[in-house]
């Protein structure tokens, strides 16, 4: 499903991303975790390309960019982006559209699909996240969760094989956090392949096939969840986990 | 003070049976006011719109020619201005057809520019993660351009763009000086006919405000349209 081969992604003189490899199958959930720096965020932000890697590849379904060197075809950035959703930290809907308007907006002006048939699809999704009665509401009417849970719709709204997720409940306040995090283990329930940027270790155990502990731009140990976040082979990683429980 | 107080010309200070009988032709004259101010700011808006994707434009050669134009705008009086286009121009062989036709666009080009940063200012208002989530959404330029960025940034843009409307309804006043027959012309026509220039110059000022309560009502519903969506259910 997803292939990354020799990523390194630089800013300036700052590398950030370093022989990044890894391989996601599809149907899997992989926890990128790491202290704040250590390029998790950026990785993923590389996977929908809104940050472009400086050399390496990203293969996604049958869609593969080589970013060594030469420039890239518009087309080939939008190939590779139709493979993937991306929900952000701070949920970025439309604030001038309502959730549905939000939901659909995308489907009706990129792939050109017809708005009735949209609404309905959008509507059964927005039952999916517990936000049908929200429907009609602005984004700045709703709770951090409920928006949040909006763009999860509006991501899914596009198909994506991959959902990407950077830390969804890192905005929220804590009691908001579990309604998001319940529909995130319901997707992986029903299959959907997820790379998910998380500080939530006991989710990460409960829905992540596996995690890769990331430190200073590389990725320093990865494996079975419970394994990686129980029985860490890795120094770095115990050091991480131990700061984290205390 | 008591002698200013008896300097006064009661009998010049307003005459409204003067006011009353004038109201027909200054009415028609502040015709001609609005009709300059509507289509000059309409260019000006256009005009503004492609200055501000210029000055953000990536290229030199379209942000450094946008950069300058706005200073030199911004720069330099409305008046100066008509007076280059109205009485300079002809030097080189350009001549306006009409004092209107030079008055509409000495302000649309000068309003442009203050449009300009005003467009500018708004799209850049915009958060970022507003283009990144339209991007993850598979959605090209234009289109979270049009769909996304536009429509927020008017509501932003709303309030400073009428008080430039504002400024160009009364900047329509300065035209009067390369005779163009607007409101102030009309009011110094009769002025000058009367030597009632309190009673002519308080009606022209009642009239240009009246304008303007007009405008400011128009911005207030415009407002609350886009306005809308803020902490609304």
């Amino acid at each position: 499903m997803i292939y990354v081969k020799h990523l390194k992604k630089s800013f300036g003189e700052n590398t950030v991303l370093e022989s990044i490899d890894f391989s996601v199958q599809k149907g899997e959930v992989v926890c990128l975790i790491g202290a704040s720096g250590s390029g998790k965020t950026t990785l993923l932000r590389c996977l929908n390309l809104l940050e472009l890697p400086n050399y390496g590849s990203i293969t996604i379904g049958d869609q593969a960019v080589n970013f060594s060197g030469k420039k890239l075809e518009k087309k080939e950035l939008k190939e590779l982006r139709k493979y993937s959703g991306m929900v952000f930290q701070g949920f970025h809907l439309f604030p001038h559209k309502t959730v549905i308007e939000n939901i659909i907006e995308a489907p009706l002006i990129v792939q050109r699909r017809k708005r009735d048939s949209l609404v309905i699809e959008g509507e059964k999704l927005l039952k999916k996240v517990g936000m049908f009665e929200h429907k009609d509401k602005y984004p700045d009417s709703l709770s951090g969760g409920q928006q949040q849970r909006a763009a999860i719709a509006r991501s899914l709204m596009m198909n994506p094989e991959v959902l990407l997720f950077d830390e969804p409940t890192s905005a929220l306040d804590p009691q908001l956090v579990r309604e998001v995090l319940r529909v995130i283990e319901a997707l992986a329930k029903e299959g959907q392949t997820m790379v998910i940027v998380t500080h939530e270790m006991n989710f990460a155990k409960r829905v992540a096939d596996k995690v890769f502990f990331m430190d200073e731009g590389y990725i320093v140990e990865s494996g079975n969840a419970k394994d990686v976040l129980e029985t860490p082979k890795k120094q770095r990683t115990k050091e991480f986990l131990q700061l984290l429980s205390e | 003070m008591i002698e200013w107080f008896k300097n006064i010309q009661w009998e010049h200070l307003y005459d409204p049976q003067l006011a009353w009988d004038s109201l027909p032709f200054l009415l028609d004259a502040a015709k001609i006011t609005i009709f300059i101010a509507l289509i000059s700011m309409f260019f000006a808006l256009i005009l503004g719109l492609f200055l501000a994707m210029a000055r953000m434009s990536n290229f030199w050669f379209l942000r450094w020619p946008a950069r300058i134009y706005i200073s030199f705008m911004r720069g330099t009086p409305l008046l100066v201005f008509l007076f280059i286009l109205y009485y300079g121009l002809p030097v080189i062989g350009i001549q306006f057809d009409s004092p209107i036709t030079a008055g509409i666009v000495g302000i649309s080009l000068n309003f442009a520019a203050y449009n300009a940063e005003v467009i500018r200012s708004a799209l850049m208002s915009v958060s970022r993660g507003q283009w990144e989530s339209a991007a993850a959404l598979q959605m090209g330029y234009w289109q979270t351009m049009r769909r996304i960025i536009i429509p927020q940034a008017t509501r932003i843009a709303l309030p400073p763009t009428f008080n430039i409307f504002l400024d160009v309804v009364k900047g329509t006043s300065l035209a009067s000086v390369i005779t163009v027959h607007e409101l102030l012309y009309g009011a110094h026509l009769i002025a000058g006919r009367t030597y009632e220039s309190m009673t002519m110059y308080i009606t022209a000022a009642l009239i240009y405000w009246v304008i303007c309560i007009i405008i400011g009502h128009f911005q207030e519903r415009l407002e609350k349209r886009y306005n809308r969506y803020l902490n609304k259910t």
